[in-house]
């Protein structure tokens, strides 16, 4: 840890760099932030963590002036602002890097830094002293980039400090980063860290943004969490656990309103056997992970999002390659077929982003429920699609999974999320497959409907299917899972029994704690 | 040998610059918009509108200057109606350029059938050519070798002088960089501040006017003439530059020089009595082969690529589930 929070002042009046007060932001019917009140004291590093969709982004974004606020009001270094767009957070003193960057790949480091703002002699562009400014502050604080290269030939890593020094070139005082490691490899972030830390070694102030446990316990002051676009609470790091950190972003009042059932466990469906794959960042997202998923029984996979889950739905699935091992589905490896040969072999997808790869939100509800068995009887004949088979089909299914609209004509995308899923449901679960993979399937869904979607997985485990239940919500896999494992790190820390699931034992394990280290 | 001599000399080279200068303008027009992220397809109409309200001012006016002035004027009236429909109201570019280049064809001709009541082409009336500048001492400095710098109209300077002022402009200016941007990464220019739409604007407008340059040229500069369709394509020869060029400006420079070189060398040809149509197919024939030989030597990089990803699958199907070949 750096500076100790409540360190006196170094340039304003005000201890406080930032103070958010009662923000609340609707999209809809949806609240993004819910009378949120955020206070950043000067010279610190605060971390603001939560699961995705907690409304970390939105929060920054309001700060940032990128979005106004429906309530509440800003006070920037101890001045009540209104941050009416980024140009005025900029004047405020304040920079922002954000997730997705945005550099001109053909420009110098040196022109991407300064573009926009370029240091100009008889009206023509000095390279040079734009080169050693950028070299100057890139020394300042450890920020190593050669200023003179293409960005367009540098790593991510590399293009997010020009990020960085283009919001300090424009004189920021106070830092926001919106999961500034989610790019990088452990040895970058460990060099983004100790850059953030000479930031407030110069007095200036760090907020960041993160669903990492690990690098907020290792870098920051003052921890803020968020769950479901409200505040948890805001606690100095080091009074805290890592645990405790968990139970604070997964929920404290987890409800284990357990589903009842009846023990019927079948023949082993899924083998899964050492399996290794890298993410997009070719680095090892899953290591090692072996497990059975047999009929009739629900396998949870609990654990804090980004470590591992994801891939290994995609390696299932078919939509990233395995490095190393093997799935074995009745018999077939899936690990050397295609998405569209694992769905004939006995796979049934419910994706985490159902707007990217559970729905085309332009089509009806009639072609949603249609995807991926076009071709066969009776939804077309002879190659040809007789929509009439079709239409009644998916108006049988509106009523069989109490979808709420007009008719199997709508478009997706006037369906609210939780229909929308009940559309991806309604397809998957009618496909007579034998595994079911289950990706969050109520993110971002309405209580009623997470209710009904927990209804359907049951009665699907009742039919004999065998069903991998991947979430981030513990209370969800209590309520439907036989067991429960859980994922740390691209490994499998253990194994927990539905019947007995444990809210601290889970939340140990998924911070990373082995449960056979633990003291019994 | 003999041959050659007559074919490769001094006086095939100053053609060469010659018939280039046209064909230069107007692709450095189109390098502001390539660069600025629009596919102009609208080049050859500009250059024709150019080419013929040259000729129609010239005789208004009996000024070759002011008869350019027209020329221009006329070609930034089409690439503003260009910029209007494809920035303004986002209209698909191709369709927008196609449109403009028909347009420009009927409209000569029907104009030149309302004003001259003739068809195909504007002879004499009066038409006002533009000057030759003889460079003083070029003589005596180089000799026979003087019509390499010396005696040009002046539009033909205009077009390589442009050649260096652009690399400039693109490199130097907060304009030229701000063109850039907007071309490559426009989601930068907004975050920036940077309004795509003006940028934009201003790229087409810049575009028309060395267009219109370009045109004048043709109908001003060693003909003073006006024939239909007398742009004869190179709008779109430029466009084929363009591409490959990316708009950089020596690149054009090359690829103008090449198809040049070709179009002087078939007007060479016809003299020594091979068939004209033949011969007028040169330039077109050795711009393509120039364009296929580039998009060619790209090519074995795709299938190396392809071949390595192949024999990745092969060698994973052989030891099915082998060790990682990517280690960190």
């Amino acid at each position: 840890m750096s500076n100790a929070p409540g360190s006196p002042p170094l340039h304003s009046t005000s201890a406080m760099a930032v103070e958010l007060a009662a923000i609340t932001k609707r999209f809809g019917a949806f609240i993004a932030n819910d009378g949120i009140d955020l206070v950043v004291r000067r010279g610190e590093i605060h971390a603001i963590i939560g699961e995705n969709g907690a409304g970390k982004t939105t929060l920054m974004n309001i700060l940032f002036g990128l979005l106004q606020p429906d309530e509440g009001s800003i006070r920037l270094n101890g001045e009540t602002t209104v941050v009416a767009d980024p140009a005025a957070a900029i004047k405020a003193g304040l920079g922002m890097v954000h997730q997705h960057f945005k550099l001109v790949p053909s420009l110098s480091v040196a022109d991407n830094v300064f573009l926009g703002m370029e240091i100009r002699r008889h009206g023509l562009i000095d390279h040079a002293a734009q080169i050693e400014r950028t070299r100057d502050l890139s020394k300042r604080f450890g920020l190593h980039v050669d200023p003179t290269e293409r960005v367009g030939l540098l790593s991510v890593g590399i293009e997010q400090r020009i990020e960085i020094l283009k919001v300090l070139v424009r004189g920021a005082r106070t830092i926001i980063l919106d999961e500034p490691t989610a790019v990088l490899t452990p040895q970058e972030s460990r060099e983004l860290f100790q850059t953030l830390r000479s930031f407030v070694a110069e007095g200036m102030t760090v907020i960041f943004i993160s669903h990492h446990l690990e690098e907020v316990m290792e870098v920051s002051d003052t921890v803020t969490v968020l769950r479901n676009g409200r505040k948890v609470a805001t606690r100095p790091t080091s009074e805290l656990s890592k645990d405790e950190l968990v139970r604070m972003m997964v929920g404290r009042e987890v409800s284990f309103d357990r589903r009842p059932r009846a023990a019927l466990h079948g023949g082993a469906v899924l083998e899964v056997k050492d399996l290794w794959a890298r993410d997009d960042r070719r680095l090892p997202a899953v290591r090692g992970a072996s497990f059975t998923v047999r009929a009739g029984e629900v396998v949870g996979i609990a654990g804090v999002a980004g470590n591992g889950q994801t891939e290994l739905a995609e390696v299932l699935s078919g939509l990233r390659p395995a490095s190393h091992g093997e799935a074995w589905l009745k018999g077939r490896d899936l690990t050397m077929l295609s998405p569209a040969a694992i769905r004939e072999a006995g796979l049934a997808h419910v994706p985490g982003d159902r707007m990217v790869r559970g729905v085309d939100r332009n089509a009806s509800i009639a072609a949603n429920t249609l995807m991926g068995r076009q071709h066969r009887a009776p939804w077309s004949r002879g190659g040809v699609l007789d929509w009439k088979a079709i239409a009644g089909n998916a108006g049988a299914l509106i009523k069989s999974f109490d979808i709420r609209a007009q008719g199997s004509g709508d478009p997706v995308k006037r369906l609210s999320g939780g229909n929308i899923q009940k559309v991806v449901l309604a397809r998957e679960f009618t496909n007579g497959a034998d595994f079911l993979l289950i990706d969050q399937p109520t993110r971002g869904v309405d209580i009623g409907a997470q209710e009904a979607i927990h209804d359907e997985i049951m009665r699907q485990r009742a039919a004999g299917r065998a069903i991998l239940l991947i979430s981030v919500q513990l209370d969800e896999l209590a309520a439907l899972a036989d067991r429960i494992l859980v994922m740390f790190n691209g490994r499998i820390m253990g194994e927990v029994a539905g019947d007995d699931a444990d809210e601290d034992r889970i939340g140990m394990m998924m911070a990373g704690v082995s449960p056979e280290l633990e003291p019994a | 040998m003999e041959i050659l001599d007559k074919l490769i000399n001094v006086a095939l080279i100053a053609a060469t610059l010659r018939t280039t200068a046209p064909i230069l303008l107007v692709a450095l027009g189109g390098s502001f918009t390539t660069k600025a992220g629009i596919f102009n397809i609208g080049l050859e109409g500009q250059m024709l509108a150019g080419a013929f309200f040259a000729v129609i001012g010239s005789i208004w006016t009996g000024s070759a200057f002011a008869g350019v002035a027209c020329g221009v004027a006329a070609a930034l009236a089409f690439a503003l109606a260009f910029a209007v429909l494809v920035v303004t109201f986002r209209a698909n570019e191709v369709v927008v350029g196609l449109a403009l280049n028909i347009l420009a064809g009927g409209m000569t001709i029907s104009l030149m059938k309302a004003i001259f009541g003739t068809r195909g082409s504007i002879v004499g009336h009066g038409i006002v050519g533009l000057p030759k500048v003889q460079i003083p001492g070029a003589q005596a400095l180089l000799g026979s070798w003087a019509p390499l710098i010396s005696g040009f109209t002046p539009i033909v300077y205009v077009a390589f002088i442009a050649v260096p002022l652009l690399v400039l402009f693109y490199n130097r200016t907060r304009l030229g960089l701000y063109i850039r941007v907007v071309g490559e990464k426009p989601e930068a220019a907004e975050a920036l501040g940077i309004s795509i739409t003006r940028v934009r604007y201003i790229a087409s407008l810049l575009c028309g006017l060395l267009a219109g340059l370009a045109g004048a040229h043709l109908s001003l500069g060693y003909i003073t003439m006006f024939t239909e369709n007398m742009s004869s394509g190179r709008g779109f020869m430029a466009v084929a530059i363009l591409i490959f060029s990316n708009g950089d400006p020596l690149k054009v420079l090359a690829g103008c020089l090449l198809f040049g070189f070709a179009d002087a060398f078939s007007l060479r040809l016809q003299t020594f009595g091979f068939p004209s149509y033949l011969v007028l197919t040169v330039p077109y024939v050795v711009a393509l082969t120039a364009l296929f030989v580039l998009s060619y030597q790209a090519r074995p990089k795709i299938i190396k690529e392809t071949l390595a990803s192949m024999q990745k699958l092969l060698s994973t199907d052989r030891n099915s589930a082998s060790v990682d070949k990517n280690p960190q």
